[in-house]
Formats: C-alpha cells, sequence, structure tokens
C-alpha cells in the first residue's frame, strides 16, 4: 500500500520535477559553467576571469549602481504612495473597490505598452504632455533627456503602486481592531496611532513587499529596452538590460554569464535576509 | 470587514474629503494615459505625423484597427499570443495540481526535500536561465517556433505551491472513497480532486494567463521572424520594422489590452484575492 502509493505520488511529480530539472537546474548549472569561459564562442577556458573582469569593469559596476538607486526608488516610491491608499482606502467610503480596481488596471498592462506608450507621451517633440504643459502656460519638460533613471522609476512606479496598494489593504484587515481600541482610550492621535498602532504591526507586509520589490525591480529589462535604450550617457543602464546587450549584441556569451551569475547572489542573499527575518516576524 | 470599516471611520477630521481627493488625483493619473493610448489609436496619419499631438482626435479612425490587421500581420501576432499564453496556460492546468496533489496528499519518501526543491526554483529568476535556454533552444533548433516559446513556463513553483495548499484542504474520506470503489489514482485526480480545486484553478488559470499574454522578454528573445512575433513584441517592433505610426501602435495596444481588461473587470475579486494571497510576479 505505501510502497504503491510512493510510486503513484512520483509519477504525479514526474513531470513538474522533469521540467524543473531540465529547465530550472540544468540551465543554472550551465550557465555557471559558462561563465567559466570567453570567446564569441564561449570556448576557451578563463577560469574565474569572468568574475574579475566584471569586478573591476566600470560598465558593469556603472549598471549595478544605477540598479540598485531604479530598485530602491520603485520601491520607496511604490511603498510611500501604496500604504497612503491603502489606508484611505481602508475607511469606510464610496466607490473603495472601483477605486482599488482602477488602481490595479496598469499592473495587468503588458509592460511593452506601458513603455511605448510613456515614451510617445514624455516625448519632447512630439509628446503630448509637452503640448498640455504649453497650454497651462508651465514650462515644457524634457524629462527623459534630463532625469531618465528618475523617469523610469517614476513609470514603475506608476504601473505598481497599485500591486502594493492591494497588499497594504490585506494587511491593514490583519490588524485586529482591539488595538485601535485600546489606543483611542489612551487618548492617541491620529499621527500616534498610525505611527505606533499602523506601521509596526504592517512592518511584515512592508518587510514583503521592499524585498519582493527590490528583487524584481533588480531584474527590470523593458522599460530601459523599451524607454531609454539605457541612455543617455548610459544614466539608465540597468543591470539586466547590460547583461542582455553583453549576451546578444556584443555576443560575450561568458561573460554576460558571469554577470547574471553575480546578480543571481545579490538577490539570493536579499531572498534569505527575508526568509530569516521574515521568520522571526512570525514568532 | 465591518469591523474594520468602523475603526477606519476615524481617521481624523475632514479625512473623508482629502482621502476622497488623494485617491481621485492618483487614479485620474492613472487612467489618463491609457485614455490616450485609446484615443491615439484612432487619430488619423495626419493627426499623428503632424508633429503638434492633439488630446482627442477630430474624427474617430476605426479604419486603424482594419489597417492593423489588413497591412500588419498583427492577427498573426495576435494568433501567437492566443496560442502561447492559452497553451502554458493549460499547462499549468494539468502539471501544478498534479503536483501539489501529490504534495498534499500522498506520503512518500524525500517528500519534503523534494518540496523545498520545487519552492527553491522561486529564487531562480528568469534573466538566470535566458542565456542557457536561449543556447540550448538553438541547438534543439526550437528558436522562432512555439514550442521554444511555450518549453521555459510549462509549470512553475507558484502554482504548485498554490494547489498543494488549496489541496490539502480537501478531505482524505473523498479520496479513500474513490479508491474503495477501485478507481485508479488518475482516474480519482481527474474525476473527484481536480472539481473540486475550480476556485483555485480559476485564480491560476488567470494570473497564469495575464502573465503570458503580457510577457515581452522571452518572446523577444525566442522570436526572430515577423510570422512568430507575439503582440507585445510585434508592438515594440512597429517602430523598427513596420511603421513609426503611433496610431497604429495604439491600436495594437489597445487590443493586447481589452483581453485583460475585459478579464479583470469579471474576475476582479479573485484578482485581488490572488494578488494578496501569493503576489503575482
Amino acid at each position: 500500500m505505501r510502497r504503491r502509493q510512493a510510486r503513484t505520488a512520483f509519477a504525479f511529480l514526474a513531470p513538474a520535477l522533469l521540467f524543473f530539472a531540465l529547465l530550472f537546474f540544468y540551465p543554472l548549472a550551465r550557465e555557471l559553467y559558462t561563465s567559466l569561459f570567453t570567446g564569441a564562442a564561449a570556448d576557451r577556458y578563463t577560469g574565474l576571469g569572468n568574475y574579475t573582469k566584471a569586478f573591476g569593469d566600470p560598465v558593469a559596476r556603472h549598471a549595478f549602481w544605477v540598479t540598485v538607486q531604479y530598485g530602491l526608488g520603485v520601491v520607496v516610491g511604490a511603498i510611500v504612495l501604496g500604504l497612503v491608499l491603502a489606508v484611505i482606502l481602508n475607511q469606510r467610503m464610496r466607490g473603495r473597490a472601483v477605486f482599488r480596481g482602477i488602481l490595479l488596471v496598469p499592473y495587468l498592462t503588458s509592460i511593452a505598452i506601458v513603455g511605448l506608450l510613456w515614451r510617445n507621451i514624455l516625448d519632447p517633440d512630439t509628446g503630448v504632455l509637452n503640448r498640455v504643459l504649453h497650454a497651462l502656460g508651465a514650462p515644457e519638460q524634457n524629462w527623459l533627456a534630463e532625469h531618465p533613471l528618475a523617469t523610469i522609476v517614476c513609470i514603475a512606479v506608476w504601473q505598481q503602486v497599485g500591486y502594493t496598494t492591494v497588499l497594504f489593504l490585506a494587511g491593514l484587515q490583519g490588524i485586529p481592531e482591539l488595538y485601535y481600541e485600546a489606543a483611542a482610550v489612551d487618548g492617541a492621535s491620529v499621527w500616534h496611532r498610525f505611527r505606533h498602532v499602523t506601521l509596526p504591526l504592517l512592518a511584515p507586509t512592508t518587510l514583503f513587499v521592499s524585498v519582493i520589490g527590490v528583487i524584481s525591480a533588480m531584474q527590470e529589462f523593458a522599460l530601459p529596452y523599451l524607454v531609454t535604450q539605457g541612455g543617455p550617457n548610459n544614466a539608465s543602464d540597468l543591470y539586466v538590460y547590460q547583461v542582455w546587450k553583453t549576451a546578444f549584441n556584443f555576443r560575450d556569451f561568458g561573460y554576460a554569464s558571469a554577470l547574471s551569475y553575480l546578480l543571481l547572489i545579490v538577490i539570493l542573499v536579499l531572498s534569505l535576509i527575508q526568509l530569516k527575518v521574515g521568520q522571526r516576524g512570525e514568532k | 470587514m465591518a469591523r474594520s470599516r468602523k475603526r477606519a471611520d476615524s481617521l481624523f477630521p475632514g479625512a473623508r474629503g482629502v482621502g476622497y481627493a488623494v485617491v481621485i488625483v492618483i487614479c485620474t493619473l492613472t487612467v489618463i494615459p491609457l485614455a490616450y493610448m485609446i484615443s491615439l489609436s484612432l487619430q488619423s496619419d495626419g493627426e499623428i505625423l503632424a508633429g503638434d499631438p492633439v488630446l482627442w482626435p477630430a474624427h474617430l479612425h476605426f479604419d486603424n484597427y482594419q489597417r492593423l490587421f489588413g497591412e500588419v500581420p498583427y492577427a498573426r501576432f495576435f494568433v501567437n499570443s492566443v496560442v502561447m499564453a492559452g497553451v502554458i496556460t493549460i499547462a499549468h492546468l494539468v502539471f501544478d495540481p498534479i503536483a501539489g496533489y501529490a504534495f498534499a496528499k500522498f506520503r512518500f519518501p524525500l517528500r519534503r526535500t523534494l518540496f523545498v526543491v520545487v519552492l527553491s526554483t522561486l529564487m531562480i529568476p528568469f534573466f538566470v536561465r535566458m542565456i542557457p535556454v536561449y543556447v540550448l533552444f538553438s541547438q534543439l533548433g526550437w528558436l522562432n517556433s512555439y514550442q521554444g516559446l511555450i518549453v521555459p513556463f510549462l509549470c512553475d513553483a507558484y502554482g504548485i505551491f498554490l494547489m498543494r495548499q488549496f489541496l490539502s484542504t480537501l478531505p482524505d474520506e473523498l479520496i479513500d472513497a474513490g479508491r474503495a470503489d477501485g478507481a485508479g489514482e488518475l482516474r480519482i485526480f481527474w474525476r473527484i480532486v481536480l472539481p473540486q480545486a475550480k476556485p483555485a484553478l480559476a485564480v491560476l488559470a488567470l494570473f497564469t494567463f495575464v502573465f503570458q499574454w503580457n510577457n515581452f522578454l522571452w518572446p523577444l528573445l525566442a522570436t526572430s521572424t515577423t510570422d512568430m512575433r507575439t503582440m507585445p513584441v510585434g508592438l515594440t517592433l512597429f517602430n523598427q520594422e513596420f511603421f513609426t505610426q503611433w496610431n497604429l501602435t495604439a491600436a495594437g495596444s489597445v487590443v493586447l489590452f481589452v483581453p485583460t481588461a475585459v478579464l479583470f473587470f469579471f474576475t476582479q475579486r479573485y484578482l485581488v484575492r490572488g494578488v494578496a494571497l501569493t503576489g503575482l510576479k
């Protein structure tokens, strides 16, 4: 009986396990192997050469720091806005579900649309935004040229704020009312209640949103690819976009693999921090 | 629900008004670019090319949509998107629950270890798989083919985890009754377990479909000819391969956008719950 159960279970797991072996773990190993080689066909062994090259490569280092700034910008923006919106929408108000639905729409919209649309709107010469600013008598913008990184951060926040709002709303609903009643009895002010009841009790949600947010932002490819081409002057040259160019434009698969592995290590460390802190928070 | 609303009634005096103002402003900023996309899709070539953008077209050029399917192979992109997202969704609906069911209801050696192995794939981001899978598929001759678009996404740990959580709540008696009737294990899964899992399957299907419908990076990399492009990729190549006409690009965006918007409209409650539950990536 037990053996039959085990056999059935393995048969049921087989497709998934085979899939993960061939399309997750094999690529993971192959990427590591390729990272030890150099040349257009990635066939000359270079040991850790690609890794030492990466640490000394101003382009890679620059891309990494740009990506860190991008990740922090997106996460801070989405958290602050999402928290504000969640606190507001957690009140009794007409049209909550409608507002929440509207906020989520960009999150479900393809990044291809988001990128192209904003590039069109923000274009200094042919974009509609400058036309509107002009009509309002405001100075015209040239954000994509002057503040490319901040601009794609804002586009990403525009797309993601509904997601963080929904996560914070779920977190807020989990706070027992008792705490607020106790705070009210103590005569705590609104700000006090927010600062000492809402924020601490939302800490697990905030941690989850920040780490998940940073991890996914650090993998952003489409916005630089579609909106800024990493420019001007590499100011918005995000890391994965750089990996892409290294592999598929410059045909240096070995170096691109090493660059990928380095980012993977950073992401794994972030994931582990979240697991550790998250577990402590649960106790 | 009612309790949380009562509590939040007294945020501070006048909070309601300020709150409404903030939410309405942000929702307006959310909607305007998408509304402008619809406006762009209805503008004439003249309006697009004059270098003097307008907020709303003088005449609504619905024929842009005809041109999209006539002058540009957008119908082909549409079909490719349907095939890619559709087949991947069906694959998830088979492979995720069957693996989740094994983890939820069977006792076997290495169960915990294998579950950790499956979950660990959540930490392997796509950019790490991108280069080796590309090289592998180019050796197999799978680039620029449907199997090349589909195979990297046949199942995932999110779906398996979701199904395991859901199916652990299923009473064992149900499965045992099936066994007592002499039904085979596959038949039990298909006839007894899956029908019980409909709510979870709906969430899974919805998330998988929307994610793959919008998928950009892999189809961009894995396809190289016009007849294999999916909509998100074909759209971005308008400017390079076909036109520099933003009205057609916008029309294509609307065609890509509408199915997800309609799905979202009808399934908002599930989606919101799903987002809060697992975190859609």
